[in-house]
């Protein structure tokens, strides 16, 4: 996409995704494009974290279902708005991501990886473990319709066609986020330790602290998805931990290409839709996608951002009159 | 002061403890040589452990011979693992290995879920039966054995390891790939050999548990999580410190099963795991003693 068309192209796309509901009431269309715009803000934040600051985290699901378990608990039990349990939700991530990162990344981002993914079984286990506080693997059927007071108005979200504009109305607020920070003096930041880390650190980059601003940044996102997306479920159990989100995230980012932008967006949509054409072999379905994982990390390895990166530096390599090779030292975001 | 019932948790977490090493230290050994983290150990611990089921449930095979043909298979598929996947990753492709195990890992127990569904299966021989008498404690015989075969294991790594030209470019490469290459040593032999070593001691693990719990597909997710705990607290790519660590890690969660209440036993591996790295993010046994 040439940059001129871009911000033509995405405000047509926005308004196409925002007509949706006044087109349409139809339950599924909905389902479908409520599940794609929190699968694709989950998503967009391992791409954040993984894609452009090169740390592979596997707690994403546990941010997700801890926005979740603590929305819902302060909704429930402590009767808090709904505005105030998804922040207190989105802090706590916070918090726990810090400390994630904190201890591991001292010693490497091996150390990273294991503890990331040992955090998010962990927490699975503990809402599954913990009844006094989680209702133990029961878990909280019925969830009340919250109310979101915003100045003017009390919107309650009740019908399929309010959460889709809550959730993809996030969507757009998080990819925008997401969007402005890798394509500021930060993303470079973060592109540059995940490149080259002792060239960044020679330049007088911090890693460090760009990884915890990145991992704060993704699970803040994380957390607050969960907390609005769980009252959509209508049933909070420790399943919201479940490995099935962390593969659904892990294969849109390594098939959109890490590092991606449009390409991580453009796989989520596809992995949103995929559940339901795979419905016929829903046993297989998680064998199918490991052996996806296999196959892209043996063949593909780069994604569709990594191909289409690759076919622009082909391009430009192309010999055209004095200025023969050029290559751009970063992708485009 | 009911002693008896200490001297149990004692000795339950001590015989957890050597499973634990059994996993960690093929874990920690993989990581050493290849600076590969496999994400998929757990699930061929819980492969082993069906196959020991089939093997003695079904087809009649005695305790021994089962635990001999398990730890075969497991070499076997160490072999295979490493020439079919683990070889196509060179270098810096640290994240890439790590999805793909996972990738395999997913493939490996949704697969075994499909299979065998979640049932949870249980051995029943002889030896399941059979108890040792130790003063006041009952142990039994199934438990005496994992315990015999976790410590003779551990021997014999440590004398392959330490005592023979091999476990000598294991130990070489571990700690430097580049001069262990300008010396002469075939690092593709030696990850081999890492990596069938690795997945053999995860089957003998799958194999001597198999009699004392109840084996299911999803038993390896859950057991790996204690394994990273296991080698980040060792130390990474340490062997010996894995070791050390597991067996701690046993017992202190044996007690922690007995005296504190369920969920806070879970979290014991991940805290323990936390306060190492926060304290002394080397491993307890540090890194300078690798393999």
């Amino acid at each position: 996409m040439t940059p001129r068309r871009l911000p033509l192209v995405v405000i047509a796309g926005l308004i196409a995704l925002f007509a949706v509901p006044l087109a349409t009431d139809n339950d599924y269309v909905l389902a479908l494009g409520i599940s794609f715009a929190a699968m694709s803000v989950l998503a967009g934040g391992l791409n954040l974290i993984y894609g452009y600051t090169g740390l592979l985290s596997f707690a994403q699901v546990g941010f997700f279902g801890i926005g979740a378990y603590t929305a819902v608990l302060l909704v429930v039990d402590l009767d808090w708005s709904l505005w105030a349990a998804v922040a207190a939700g989105a802090a706590l991530c916070v918090a726990v991501g810090l400390l994630v990162g904190y201890s591991s990344l001292r010693l490497s981002r091996h150390a990273f990886a294991i503890v990331s993914l040992s955090f998010a079984l962990l927490c699975a286990i503990v809402a599954r473990d913990w009844p006094d506080l989680t209702r133990g693997s029961m878990g909280i059927p019925g969830l009340p319709t919250p109310t979101l007071a915003l100045p003017g108005l009390r919107w309650r979200i009740a019908d399929p066609s309010d959460y889709y504009y809550l959730l993809m109305g996030f969507a757009v607020i998080a990819h925008g986020l997401i969007y402005v920070v890798v394509t500021s003096r930060l993303g470079r930041a973060m592109r540059a330790i995940k490149l080259n880390e002792p060239l960044a650190q020679s330049q007088g980059v911090n890693p460090l602290s760009y990884r915890l601003l990145a991992l704060s940044l993704s699970a803040a996102l994380s957390g607050i998805v969960g907390g609005l997306f769980v009252f959509y479920l209508t049933i909070i159990d420790p399943s919201i931990f479940d490995f099935y989100y962390t593969e659904t995230m892990l294969i849109s980012v390594v098939i959109g290409g890490p590092g991606s932008f449009w390409g991580v967006l453009l796989a989520s949509a596809v992995m949103a839709a995929l559940p339901d054409l795979l419905r016929f072999t829903t046993d297989l379905r998680m064998v199918l996608y490991g052996v996806a994982l296999i196959v892209a990390m043996l063949v593909f390895p780069g994604g569709i951002g990594g191909w289409v990166y690759r076919r622009r530096v082909a391009r430009w390599r192309r010999p055209q009159s004095q200025q023969t090779i050029q290559q751009q030292p970063e992708r485009s975001p | 002061m009911d002693w008896s019932f200490y001297g149990q948790l004692l000795l339950n977490g001590i015989v957890m403890g050597v499973i634990y090493a059994l996993v960690a230290m093929g874990l920690s050994l993989i990581f050493g040589v290849l600076e590969i983290v496999n994400f998929a150990h757990g699930e061929f611990y819980m492969l082993a452990s069906m196959l020991a089921y089939f093997l003695t449930a079904r087809w009649g095979f005695d305790y021994w011979a089962t635990i001999v043909a398990v730890t075969v298979v497991g070499l076997a598929v160490g072999y295979v693992l490493f020439e079919g996947l683990l070889l196509g990753l060179r270098g810096e492709a640290f994240e890439r290995s790590i999805l793909l195990t996972m990738g395999l890992s997913m493939v490996l127990q949704n697969g075994a879920v499909f299979l065998f569904t979640t049932t949870p299966r249980m051995i029943e021989t002889p030896l399941s039966y059979q108890n040792v008498q130790l003063g006041d404690l009952r142990v039994p015989m199934a438990r005496i054995y994992a315990l015999v075969l976790g410590v003779a294991a551990f021997a014999a790594l440590y004398l392959i390891l330490h005592h023979t030209r091999l476990g000598k470019a294991m130990r070489g490469v571990a700690q430097n790939r580049a001069a262990a290459m300008m010396v002469g040593i075939d690092t593709r032999v030696v990850a081999r050999l890492a990596v069938a070593i690795g997945i053999g001691l995860s089957g003998l693990a799958g194999a001597a548990l198999a009699p004392i719990y109840s084996v299911h597909p999803l038993m390896g997710f859950a057991f790996v999580f204690k394994a990273f705990a296991i080698i980040i607290i060792g130390g990474l790519g340490n062997v010996a410190g894995a070791a050390i660590a597991a067996v701690m890690l046993g017992v202190i969660e044996s007690f922690a099963g007995g005296l504190l209440p369920l969920a806070m036993t879970d979290a014991v591996a991940f805290i323990a795991m936390i306060a190492v790295l926060l304290l002394r993010p080397q491993g307890l046994f540090g890194r300078g003693v690798r393999v």
